[in-house]
């Protein structure tokens, strides 16, 4: 029988990835034209559009990084284009491993690339990758419309809370993300730290020297400098 | 006039749902036709029993994050950002904090229509941006990996989502700090405690924090800003 990886790796893979990853592509352009033509409608500056595009695309580069790491990291398992593809629509890395596993262990195989790790067991990953990943957007397909109207309800009756309402759920989301590194202390405590600084520092200097245009890529700039310093870090500690 | 371009405002956001249902169907096809054409190219069936058992599995544990997920997370991104992050995926650490700062820069507010309207186009070309990014990788995954997996830079990597969020966090901290304090005690103690995944305390504390803005709202301890 043909090794699986032959099949994980096939050419057909990689043209169905394309066509795949074609529409994540021509969904965002549909969306970003639509957006940007109701933007210049109601009176949005153009620069103000330009300076999201801007600021979004500086942003978006070292976080796609580790995507990529992760596709290397699956890629003796699963072949290149299939985690191309997951990864691409809704996946993340740490979904894919989780539910590459699920799928290998109902079909009574220790793990991803463990002893029996077949073409059948990579056609199981395949399929339970698949299907768990649909939840998310299924919702909003079928829901999103009747929240998105709810919230329109909420704040013709209360717009200061419903402002703060969305305020709170955002800042549970980063008290998880910066509590987890208080309580691990070490490197990721003084890479959050630096990240903060960093912030602060460029946050003052744009208000006091009103370097504008610093605002677009601050986010950014503060990342990759507290990335630099956690390889510091981690050889001093 | 201004009952005329409220039509026209409430018709944008009709023709968004309308484009975010639909391509959102495509793409929850597609999802499906890839393994259906890989199984049936070369003719790998897993038995149907294994792949019920896979499949239930990943669904119980997926329904309910992905309704804390949408829960959480749509309200700020608006509608056309919405759509376009459930397609794409990695909210956390790309999609929201690009969304939540370049609304900030644009000083428009979540949840109005401008926006909704930041919100998706940064979404959009940051979908784009990773999609290329990744599509460079799988191209040049050879030269790549010897230098993506050097152990030189590996920490760097390993701590992106320290970096980020410190920076995202003393941005929103510094502004509205009252709003932390409780979510953010409540992640520290649970975490003290038990190692919980991030997409199971997010909707937790998203709880949490708004019972707590709430009580301070009424108290009038936090306004708008």
């Amino acid at each position: 029988m043909e090794s699986y990886l032959n099949i994980a790796n096939s050419s057909f893979i990689f043209k169905i990835g394309a066509v795949v990853v074609a529409f994540v592509f021509i969904q965002a352009i549909i969306l970003l034209r639509a957006a940007w033509k109701e933007g210049l409608r109601i009176g949005i500056d153009k620069k103000v559009l330009w300076d999201t595009v801007k600021s979004s695309a500086v942003f978006s580069v070292v976080p796609s990084l580790p995507i990529l790491i992760s596709l290397i990291a699956m890629a003796p398992v699963l072949g290149v284009p299939f985690p191309w593809i997951r990864l691409s629509i809704i996946g993340s890395a740490p979904y894919e491993l989780m539910s590459a596993n699920i799928g290998a262990q109902s079909m009574g195989v220790s793990g991803l690339g463990g002893a029996g790790y077949t073409a059948e067991v990579f056609a199981n990953s395949m399929w339970v990758m698949s299907v768990g990943i649909i939840w998310g957007l299924l919702i909003c397909v079928l829901f999103l419309k009747k929240i998105q109207n709810k919230m329109g309800t909420l704040k013709q009756k209360d717009s200061a809370w419903t402002a703060i309402l969305i305020s709170a759920l955002y800042f549970g989301m980063l008290s998880v993300f910066i509590g987890q590194p208080v309580v691990e202390g070490g490197v990721p405590l003084a890479t959050t730290i630096t990240g903060g600084a960093i912030m602060i520092g460029l946050t003052y200097l744009i208000k006091k020297y009103e370097i504008k245009w610093l605002n677009n890529f601050a986010l950014a700039i503060s990342m990759i400098g507290a990335m630099g310093l956690s390889i510091f870090y981690t050889n001093i500690m | 006039m201004a009952i005329k371009s409220k039509i026209a405002g409430s018709q944008y956001e009709d023709k968004i749902h309308k484009i975010g249902r639909t391509t959102g169907i495509i793409a929850l096809i597609l999802i499906f036709v890839v393994p259906a054409l890989i199984s049936i190219r070369y003719s790998i069936f897993p038995p149907i029993s294994n792949l019920m058992i896979g499949m239930l599995t990943i669904s119980m544990i997926q329904i309910p994050i992905c309704i804390a997920e949408v829960l959480t997370y749509t309200p700020m991104l608006g509608s056309g950002g919405s759509y376009l992050a459930f397609v794409s995926g990695n909210l956390t650490n790309l999609k929201i904090p690009c969304a939540a700062m370049c609304m900030e820069s644009a000083e428009v507010k979540p949840s109005s229509k401008e926006g909704d309207i930041i919100s998706t186009i940064s979404i959009a070309v940051s979908t784009l941006v990773t999609g290329t990014i990744i599509i460079i990788g799988v191209i040049a995954i050879v030269p790549l990996t010897p230098i993506l997996s050097s152990p030189v830079i590996a920490p760097a990597f390993e701590n992106i989502l320290p970096a980020l969020f410190g920076g995202l966090g003393a941005y929103w901290i510094l502004k509205q700090w009252k709003l932390a304090v409780v979510p953010l005690s409540v992640t520290v103690i649970i975490s003290m405690f038990v190692a919980v995944q991030p997409a199971v305390l997010i909707p937790i504390c998203g709880a949490v924090s708004i019972g707590a803005a709430r009580w301070m709202y009424k108290k009038g301890w936090v306004k708008e800003v």
